[in-house]
């Protein structure tokens, strides 16, 4: 086997693989002597087909067989031999001409592929102890929490039956039936419906129309419905509502103390007040960790200059602009809206997927010689996470991850690169800082704006994409806000 | 038109351990229409593949019975040839015509 090198030019490489006919054929007679003794031909007992008949028949197919093995086994044999890693999987190229893939096939003609692939830089590992960052953080004041936690026991309120009139507040039981010109609609009855007056729950009117009233009242009322009430068929129509009135409720007044407490299933209002404490603080956690994880990305940017492999840069572009362009299409925009032109965003983006890729790679490499690893059971923690948000269809996630080679690894890629950011925390230096909420919160939406500082959907795509920053991991890229979004709902 | 009728004569080379065997001494099998006479399949072979026969053997193969879901039927009879040719000349005969 010969390997000559044709091209070398920045990061690119190209090889010329050849293969002698003799070298070929030498491999076949092995194999066919390896099947001889198992096939079966008609006309011959097993074991006894002639090698010469069995080349004739079987021959190309073994042949075939073999280019490809050694299409596919040789690269990276010859990549691990050259100690080069590619950023991508290699591009093959063979003869395109048949009767000269026939010659091969016939051993008559030497096999001979060029790959071409982009290697991964070598990159030199510097002093990151230079790096400094800031962490903000947030006092939660007891009025945040106290707040937090009225919002909570307001779904929990009780509520107990009054005589007299119902009040802004108060819940009120009632039968109705509603009528458009004297005919009932769809969905428009019901019987023992609790609303609370002021909730604003039913279409504007309604409730405002049932203050005053009493248990045992019947009334009827009439509202409008809203221009853009998403049934059709009721929008901006005039409708009578023939309403029975069962029973008024007062609301009690929310106390923070023990029996809330135990109402929301814990001991005590102490402890509620600590648990409430820990989600403010978890969130904030996220936002501090955010941007201190920004500041040591924007940093390595700063640090590190070196050329990026094309190939997988216009992989993340394709990526990014893909994502952009759904998003726009969902938004229902375009780019004329967003004040910018295609051809200003294309180049806008291709910047941020370079960034992206020379940090994936910086922080792959920092991770490898730091040798950060993730788990089995990280992996599968985060496997169990993505399945939460899709209840339902856990199975065919389930399936998808396990069929599809390249999803674990999406998985993989963002739990490494938090690791790798957790090392990097212990060797460079953090002050901390205590900042106020409104500080945490406004600094962040600025640094948004350094990525990508022209429109509010871009803003948002941008901290999609820093929110996974790094590796080539497209999938979880997506999900990751709504991941972040769904868990502070459940901490809730 | 004996140029055509040649080719009903032959049907297909027969390719067994046998007929592997017999190539050792320069001899071919074919298996040969059923009322295909020794002169006529000298004729076809020499025409087809161009090459000089000197002996022409023949046999028919009687077809087994065999039963079906309870039913007597009967494989066909093949009638095989083995050629014998000229020294030094030889026929390829998994190529196919």
């Amino acid at each position: 086997m010969q390997v000559i090198e044709t091209l070398a030019q920045g990061l690119k490489r190209e090889l010329k693989v050849v293969i002698p006919a003799k070298d070929m054929e030498a491999r076949m007679n092995e194999r066919l002597a390896e099947v001889k003794d198992r096939v079966r031909i008609n006309g011959f007992r097993p074991g006894k087909v002639p090698v010469a008949h069995l080349k004739k028949v079987y021959g190309k197919s073994i042949m075939a067989d073999l280019v490809n093995e050694i299409v596919r086994d040789k690269p990276t044999e010859i990549l691990s031999g050259r100690g080069e890693k590619s950023a991508t999987q290699p591009e093959i190229a063979m003869t395109e001409d048949e009767t000269e893939a026939n010659k091969i096939l016939n051993a008559e003609a030497d096999l001979e592929f060029t790959v071409a692939y982009e290697i991964i830089p070598a990159i030199e590992l510097k002093d990151v102890s230079g790096i400094k960052v800031t962490r903000e953080v947030v006092e939660i004041a007891d009025e945040e929490v106290n707040e937090q936690i009225l919002r909570i026991a307001e779904s929990a309120r009780s509520y107990e039956s009054k005589k007299g009139k119902a009040a802004n507040g108060d819940r009120v039981t009632i039968d109705y039936l509603g009528k458009v010109d004297g005919v009932a609609f769809d969905g428009g009855k019901d019987e023992d419906a609790e609303l609370v007056l002021g909730s604003n729950r039913f279409i504007p009117g309604f409730e405002e129309q049932l203050v005053g009233v009493k248990a045992g009242d019947e009334k009827t009322i009439t509202v409008t419905f809203p221009a853009d009430y998403p049934a059709a068929n009721l929008a901006g129509k005039e409708a009578t509502f023939d309403i029975t009135v069962k029973d008024v409720a007062a609301a009690q007044d929310i106390e923070i103390n023990d029996e809330l407490a135990t109402k929301l299933g814990l001991e005590s209002a102490d402890k509620l007040k600590e648990i409430v404490r820990g989600q403010i603080e978890s969130q904030y956690g996220n936002l501090t960790r955010q941007k201190v994880k920004r500041q040591i990305l924007d940093q390595l940017d700063e640090l590190y200059k070196f050329e990026t492999p094309e190939r997988l840069v216009e992989a993340e572009f394709e990526n990014i602009w893909r994502q952009i362009n759904t998003d726009l299409q969902q938004a229902g925009k375009t780019f004329a809206d967003e004040e910018t032109t295609e051809e200003e965003a294309r180049a806008e983006y291709r910047k941020l997927a370079e960034r992206r890729v020379r940090l994936g790679l910086v922080l792959s490499e920092i991770g490898e010689k730091a040798g950060v690893q993730v788990s089995d059971d990280e992996l599968q923690r985060s496997l169990f996470e993505q399945l939460r948000q899709f209840p339902g269809q856990e199975k065919q996630i389930l399936d998808y991850f396990k069929n599809t080679p390249g999803a674990a690894a999406s998985l993989r890629a963002p739990l490494f690169e938090e690791k790798v950011v957790d090392h990097l925390l212990g060797e460079i230096s953090v002050t901390d800082k205590t900042v106020s909420k409104e500080e945490l919160t406004a600094d962040d939406e600025e640094g948004e704006g350094k990525a990508a500082k022209k429109a509010p959907a871009k803003k948002k795509a941008a901290a999609k994409a820093e929110a996974a920053e790094g590796e080539e991991a497209a999938a979880p890229k997506k999900k990751a806000p709504a991941k972040k979004k769904a868990a502070e709902d459940s901490a809730e | 038109m004996t140029d055509l009728r040649h080719y009903d004569v032959i049907v297909s080379p027969s390719i067994t351990e046998k007929s592997t065997l017999v190539s050792e001494q320069n001899q071919v099998v074919f298996n040969v229409a059923k009322d295909a006479s020794k002169p006529e399949i000298k004729a076809a072979v020499e025409a087809l593949f161009g090459v000089k026969v000197t002996a022409v053997n023949t046999l028919v193969r009687k077809g087994k019975t065999k039963r079906f879901r309870g039913f007597a039927g009967k494989q066909k009879d093949v009638k095989k040839a083995i050629i014998t040719l000229a020294d030094g000349q030889s026929i390829d005969v998994s190529t196919g015509l």
